[in-house]
């Protein structure tokens, strides 16, 4: 096993009945410690299915995936112990208040008691959510959600973080916030995959972006690299849009 | 073990804040199972104590139509008519007020009911003591006694009134031969006896004795209460899986079942804690359910719930139900794909299960078929349970067979919707 990569991807397909195309096909990447990686891809280019079969959601058909040297198959709980997931659903009791979520989620982690009053503390503060912590979850706004929701995830500081669409839906103030949050994390040693249609989001947070569409992986590179490698892109926008057509997709 | 503690809190939590849903939970039984009792016990005591209205037309002015009119009067079970709007009662305004449901059934004892009684015991005597010519048939006349019933009253109902009908004529008839067969045999004497009174003629040799197959021998006398509190009780614990099945609907439909197959703690774990929490909920509405029994009951002017012998067993099979429900909600949830489907299938197949189970009616008055099924629905055999306890008197060792179905049902019930989940994550 290579100790500086994460995450060894190989060979992995993935199709769903009644679907007449795979998801995804043949898919093969390696992603480094430290990485703040971006999987990028038009509506149904496969990128949530991959990060769901990355953090042990479901198997693929085919392929094989390790987490930190532990293969997926045959070690799922050890490779849940090292990764936090933050889904693009809010995923979080609309009835119980922002503290009471992060009560429940940290504990489901394992987090010790004591340990995890202090970190629910540090990041409420931090993600300026304190004031509104013992308020139910129905009554906050659409950024105030997003950033329970990625407080959950981190409580128990995994060593890799995955992130579905983290800032979608969300005002300029809470997404420059957010970003801020997760450029300390990866800065600390957190390795993070990422997936967003934010590209310029992604451009700035990203060190390592992959584009996939159709199941499959276009184009793979540092975004800087990426857009200097594509005649006539100015940005990862323009690397994108030349990749996966500018036709609309469903 | 924290972990455990912290799912049920969060279960426990959830379901405080959901006010519409504790209302459910609690509210709507408690308000079920005291209407219920209070219109079964009144329809029960309809019968019993004021009587279901009968008109009743007496043609005949004779021993036949006379006895039965006496008979009629003093029958608990009839509220005697024989006027219609303060005038006499004719068959004709019967039927049409029994059309307007101003009485259940009319008795229309037809001119000369009684005479033909008598004249087929005087053939019967002539024939039996050698008097008829021979080769000659005597003629018989007949009455015909006609009862006209309003197409609502219960089958059980004018089955009861038939045969007391037949035990008035039938007593008229074995009066008038009595009579008869003692005139013809004075008559054969050489000194006529003297007319008395016979001391034997009125005494009751055969005695009736109604009692209860019951080892609460003294304590309890069957009732609405006795009888539909354990019934309406089966049946709001059932329901818990309404709520039950929304809780994990929307824990699939919100995302956080995303996240729980993300953690490194089982699913099950997350499971059991809801199956905890809902079984404690059931227990509670079940020890509310008791409370009305105990003391509500009384107050509306009904009978008290009388518990059995047996707390313990009491408890055991509470226990039993509750996990029997909480696991059939837990086995509904796996199987719906959305919340508003959960919540067709749930109440739709408990209303089903209480059905065949014996809850809307007993099932020794259903068909063999339906008998038969009902021995598969678990409701029947919780109450089944509780008719032990609270009826027979029966203990804990007499009702483990219900207990042990309970929760035999609640563990397949666990397994199958367990692999149901996961060959969903299969897919």
């Amino acid at each position: 096993m290579d100790s500086t990569k994460i995450i060894e991807v190989e060979l992995i397909s993935k199709s769903f009945a009644g679907k007449e195309t795979p998801a995804v096909k043949n898919l093969s990447f390696t992603i480094k410690k430290n990485e703040a990686f971006g999987l990028l891809g038009p509506n149904g280019a496969g990128k949530t299915t991959t990060i769901s079969m990355l953090c042990g959601l479901f198997n693929p058909n085919s392929g094989s995936v390790k987490v930190n040297g532990f293969d997926l198959r045959t070690d799922l709980d050890k490779v849940k112990h090292q990764i936090g997931v933050v889904p693009q659903d809010i995923a979080l009791y609309p009835t119980l208040t922002g503290r009471e979520n992060l009560e429940f989620y940290g504990a489901m982690y394992g987090v010790p008691k004591q340990k995890l009053k202090l970190e629910i503390e540090h990041w409420l503060n931090k993600l300026e959510m304190a004031v509104s912590a013992n308020k139910r979850v129905e009554t906050y706004s659409g950024g105030m959600k997003r950033r329970i929701n990625l407080i959950a995830g981190i409580l128990h500081k995994p060593e890799l973080l995955f992130l579905d669409e983290p800032t979608v839906g969300v005002d300029v103030q809470s997404r420059a916030a957010i970003m801020s949050h997760l450029k300390d994390l990866n800065d600390a040693g957190m390795t993070i995959i990422y997936t967003s249609h934010h590209l310029e989001e992604a451009e700035k947070f990203c060190s390592d972006v992959a584009i996939i569409d159709a199941g499959e992986i276009i184009a793979r590179g540092k975004p800087t690299d990426l857009v200097t490698s594509h005649e006539g892109c100015r940005d990862l926008e323009d690397v994108f849009l030349k990749l996966t057509n500018v036709k609309m997709r469903d | 073990m924290r972990r455990l503690i912290a799912a049920m809190k969060k279960e426990v939590l959830l379901l405080i804040r959901d006010k519409i849903g504790l209302s459910i939970l609690f509210i709507m039984p408690m308000v079920l199972i005291t209407v219920m009792t209070l219109i079964q016990d009144a329809a029960f005591s309809n019968i019993n104590e004021e009587g279901v209205p009968v008109v009743f037309i007496n043609n005949d002015q004779d021993t036949l139509g006379n006895r039965i009119e006496a008979g009629l009067k003093q029958a608990e079970m009839v509220k005697f008519f024989d006027e219609i709007d303060g005038k006499k009662a004719t068959p004709e305004s019967a039927m049409e007020a029994i059309k307007q449901g101003k009485f259940l059934v009319g008795i229309v004892i037809p001119e000369g009911a009684t005479e033909a009684v008598e004249d087929n015991v005087l053939n019967i005597v002539a024939e039996s003591m050698g008097m008829e010519e021979e080769g000659v048939e005597l003629e018989t006349k007949t009455a015909e006694v006609r009862l006209i019933i309003d197409p609502v009253a219960s089958k059980s109902f004018v089955i009861s009134i038939s045969s007391q009908l037949r035990e008035y004529i039938s007593s008229v008839k074995t009066q008038i031969m009595f009579e008869t067969f003692k005139g013809e045999i004075a008559s054969l004497l050489p000194e006529e006896p003297e007319e008395k009174e016979s001391k034997y003629a009125g005494k009751q040799v055969i005695l009736y004795n109604q009692e209860y197959a019951s080892a609460l021998v003294g304590e309890i006398a069957p009732s609405a209460v006795q009888h539909n509190v354990p019934a309406w009780t089966i049946f709001s614990l059932f329901f818990i899986v309404i709520p039950l099945v929304g809780s994990i609907m929307r824990e699939k439909t919100e995302g956080s079942v995303f996240r729980f197959h993300t953690i490194p703690a089982s699913y099950l774990l997350q499971s059991n804690a809801k199956v905890l929490v809902y079984v404690g909920v059931c227990m509670v509405q079940f020890v509310l359910m008791l409370l009305i029994g105990l003391f509500l009951m009384p107050v509306l002017g009904m009978d008290r719930l009388i518990l059995g012998n047996s707390y313990v067993g009491l408890f055991v099979i509470a226990l039993a139900s509750s996990m029997a429900a909480t696991g059939y909600g837990v086995l509904v949830g796996a199987l719906a794909a959305t919340q508003q489907q959960g919540a067709i299938l749930g109440s739709l197949s408990i209303l089903v299960l209480s059905a065949l189970g014996g809850i809307w009616v007993p099932t020794y008055v259903m068909p063999d078929i339906m008998r038969s099924i009902s021995h598969f629905s678990p409701l029947n055999w919780a109450l089944d349970g509780f008719y032990g306890l609270f009826l027979r008197g029966e203990g804990l060792t007499e009702i483990l067979p219900h207990v042990g179905l309970l929760v035999a049902f609640f563990v397949a019930c666990i397994a199958v919707a367990t692999a149901i989940n996961k060959s969903k994550r299969k897919v």
